[in-house]
């Protein structure tokens, strides 16, 4: 038996709501630096940290924000700063250096229409591959992906979980629609997970930073101020921190970076499957457009059509197995983004081999349920 | 020390150890963060301290969090030193210039030497004029960057210029590490690979080529009349040890609606004239009514004038698609607000089932749609005309009860 406890609601915007799952998190610390469409975020992450006495601050720069947040939380503390692909461009040196350093840091990243300075108000999801594929040696970056205000609180609070899991960046790739449309958001239905704990060194014997045997370990923290030396480089490095060049221990390391969150991706998945038996169309999306894609289910369901439908909220890595499993007696995958090339489409293509694939994509407005209505047969 | 013979890196480095030994602080409670160039390479000879060696240009911006952090949610006990060279501090002299402004509690020591080392001598914006670099094969044009006078100008309030061979480096490295606030010392040193050669530099002439740019020796300023960062935003927003309690901020339905299907709202007026917070009135009204819905704002890129318009949907059913492409109500209150509709096209699309609840100054184009018009800007005013004429669309709708409006 399931008790239904009396609604909460309350009428927020997607990015009010990945401020709230950012402090559920036990986020502490936030710098940001204006633009639109993520200033909502910087705005609230100001109202419910200050008012705690936790730090949130206004960064002179997108690249002073990151590198801020990067060093409170190698002091230890759970941050997260706010961006869209203009202030993204600025970020990547850092989002490389915290990757590289093993330094948990939360990105929310609402896009916009690019190129350049593109459109401020208009939505996009022009940014999958910029945000994905942006450092030197193509290093996975975890990306969740929501597509309503309750998404959005699950999913940032779940980047934390990941970035301290893992030791890593995590970017929240959400968008204008998502991040600037107030909705009825029920608190009363939102997770109450616990936050996540980060899990530092006791034994101070072993002078290693990253202490790891196998290579898809994460290792334990040390942070600066603490009794264990911290050794930090954003320079190839051995296990200790220490500056190297192509050393065996070296590559290893740089090999772990990557394992370590490769070698847990069916773990890290999360995706929604909406099956229907005997379909043999199964549309995928995410994000603002896994709504119109659920619209559009909705619509052909009612017109005696079969369709299987897949929303994909943890976009990297990859949830190749979701996305096979979902596959199974499908002849026809129609996937739907908004930016005109397919960029998620092009990355599971290796996965819909056999399969017929047809994109659904558009710039400068959201998709309609009837652009991708018309793909179902 | 991993550096060419007689470079001036190595000088400043036994002067900050011999400073940190007279400081006599625990090695957990000093931080070194290094930036790129020869002097980067400074974290492998210090063994206890914690290090951080970091991007180019960007160390005082990683020691500006880590500092912060420490001083608002940590112990408060870090001191957190920064060592970067010249080109380092023009390429992250917007690190620089905030952490001064802001006053943030790190000790900054610039090593000068007028080039770039480590990538073979290049100029960089400290290198004196007619300086001869690879860069300025017959001499430098542009003059060197004061970077002191340009600190002194954002407030900071430690600021001093020194040689590498100064006997008195260590003393004042411990007095930059312990005053208050942000301090910068900026050591001018000899490249002895790369700036000798073709500049008939030696260690002695160093001095004299600075101050021939009107840059001087010695403590530049040092006073302690700003509080530091922290201290200051720690007295605007005291730790609370519990949330304040989040009680009565959430809604509960205490009406029902019988609608049944998906209604989509666009509301145009004028800014200023209170549009967008009507448009979320009646989405408060629609949540009291245990219905759905969305509202979505649009006005030109300068917020305080010309159209402002919302969106709003009010459903049932959970809302999935959240764009109206075809409104079945407008209701447009000024003429900013009609205009940004036709422009948009959204009225020539109007149907013959979709309702306009019109201002009775304002003139519609020809459409489908069955119009309602009222004197609302006459009757209430310009900053009441939009609330005025949802009322009135509520009352001749069956949306949600017009008693869950509140205006
Ligand atoms: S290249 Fe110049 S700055 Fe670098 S170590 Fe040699 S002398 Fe020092
Ligand atoms: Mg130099």
């Amino acid at each position: 038996m399931t008790t239904l406890s009396e609604p909460k609601l309350r009428f927020c915007t997607g990015n009010q709501m990945i401020a709230e799952g950012a402090v559920r998190a036990g986020c502490r610390f936030f710098a940001g630096y204006p633009i639109t469409p993520a200033s909502g975020i910087y705005k609230s992450m100001i109202d419910l940290l200050q008012r705690r006495g936790d730090v949130a601050i206004s960064a002179p720069d997108e690249i002073s924000a990151l590198a801020y947040c990067v060093g409170a939380s190698m002091r230890g503390f759970k941050s997260m700063t706010a961006t869209s692909g203009p202030g993204w461009a600025l970020m990547i040196e850092t989002i490389q250096y915290a990757l590289m350093t093993e330094t948990p840091v939360v990105i929310a990243f609402v896009q916009r229409l690019g190129p350049s300075t593109g459109g401020a108000t208009q939505g996009a999801q022009g940014d999958i591959l910029l945000s994905e594929f942006c450092t030197s040696g193509g290093y996975t970056i975890p990306i969740l992906c929501p597509s309503t205000p309750a998404e959005c609180f699950d999913l940032t609070h779940k980047a934390f979980a990941w970035a301290e899991m893992l030791r890593t960046p995590v970017i929240v790739l959400s968008d204008k629609e998502v991040g600037m449309t107030s909705e009825c958001v029920d608190f009363a239905r939102l997770s109450n997970q616990a936050p996540p704990t980060r899990k530092h060194k006791s034994d101070f014997a072993s002078s290693k930073m990253y202490d790891f045997a196998e290579r898809v370990e994460v290792p334990e923290y040390l942070s600066v101020g603490g009794m264990g030396k911290v050794t930090a480089t954003g320079s190839a490095h051995n296990k200790s921190g220490e500056l190297k060049k192509n050393d065996t221990e070296t590559l290893e390391v740089l090999h772990h970076l990557e394992e370590k969150i490769r070698s847990r991706r069916s773990e890290l998945a999360v995706t929604t499957f909406d099956g229907q038996a005997g379909a043999e169309t199964l549309v995928v999306s995410f994000g603002i457009t896994a709504r119109t894609m659920r619209e559009t289910v909705r619509n052909v369901r009612r017109l005696g059509k079969k369709v299987s439908a897949l929303s994909i909220q943890s976009l990297f890595p990859v949830p190749d197995e979701k996305i096979k499993e979902a596959m199974v007696g499908i002849s026809r995958i129609v996937i739907a983004e908004e930016n005109f090339s397919g960029q998620y489409r092009s990355v599971l293509a290796p996965l819909l081999y056999g399969k017929e694939v047809v994109g659904v994509n558009k710039i400068g407005s959201m998709i309609t349920p009837a652009e991708i209505e018309e793909q179902i047969v | 020390m991993p550096f060419c013979k007689g470079c001036g890196h190595s000088h400043v480095l036994r002067k900050m150890n011999e400073a940190l030994v007279q400081l006599q602080l625990p090695a957990s409670d000093v931080c070194l963060v290094t930036d790129i160039g020869c002097i980067g390479l400074a974290d492998a000879l210090f063994d206890s301290v914690h290090t951080v060696h970091t991007t180019h240009g960007r160390s005082s911006a990683f020691a500006t969090g880590i500092q912060i952090a420490d001083a608002l949610l940590g112990t408060g006990t870090l001191k957190t030193i920064v060592l970067i060279g010249d080109g380092g501090a023009m390429i992250g002299l917007q690190h620089l210039v905030n952490a001064a402004l802001m006053n943030a509690n790190i000790t900054v020591l610039l090593c000068n030497n007028f080039l770039f080392g480590m990538t073979g001598g290049q100029n960089s914006a400290f290198s004196p004029f007619a300086f001869v670099t690879p860069t300025t094969p017959r001499g430098n044009i542009v003059p060197p960057i004061d970077m002191c006078r340009v600190l002194t100008d954002c407030g900071a309030e430690y600021v001093a210029r020194s040689l590498a061979t100064d006997k008195e480096l260590g003393t004042i490295i411990a007095s930059a590490i312990s005053h208050p606030g942000f301090a910068l010392v900026e050591i001018v040193e000899l490249c002895t690979e790369h700036a000798m050669e073709k500049n008939s530099l030696t260690g002695k002439s160093l001095a004299r080529i600075v101050e021939s740019h009107d840059q001087h020796f010695g403590m530049l300023t040092g006073s302690a009349t700003r509080s530091e960062f922290s201290e200051r935003y720690v007295d605007k927003y005291p730790p609370r040890s519990q949330e304040t309690s989040d009680n009565g901020k959430y809604l509960t339905p205490l009406f029902k609606s019988g609608l049944t299907n998906q209604v989509g709202i666009v509301i145009a007026g004028s800014a200023g004239e209170r549009v967008q917070s009507t448009a979320k009135k009646l989405c408060e009204g629609a949540m009291n009514s245990g219905l759905w819905c969305t509202q979505k704002n649009d006005n030109p890129v300068t917020q305080g004038s010309g159209f402002s318009i919302s969106e709003v949907i009010i459903s049932p059913n959970e809302i999935f698609y959240t764009g109206i492409e075809v409104p079945d109500v407008v209701i447009a209150v000024s003429e900013d607000g009609l205009r940004e509709l036709a422009e948009k096209q959204t009225l020539s699309h109007l149907l013959p089932s979709s309702t306009v609840i019109l201002d009775s100054g304002l003139k519609l184009p020809p459409t489908n749609a069955q119009i309602f018009t009222y004197p609302f800007r006459k009757e209430y005013g310009a900053d009441k005309a939009a609330g005025r004429a949802v009322e009135f669309y509520l009352q001749m709708s069956s949306l949600f009860s017009p008693d869950s409006f509140h205006l």
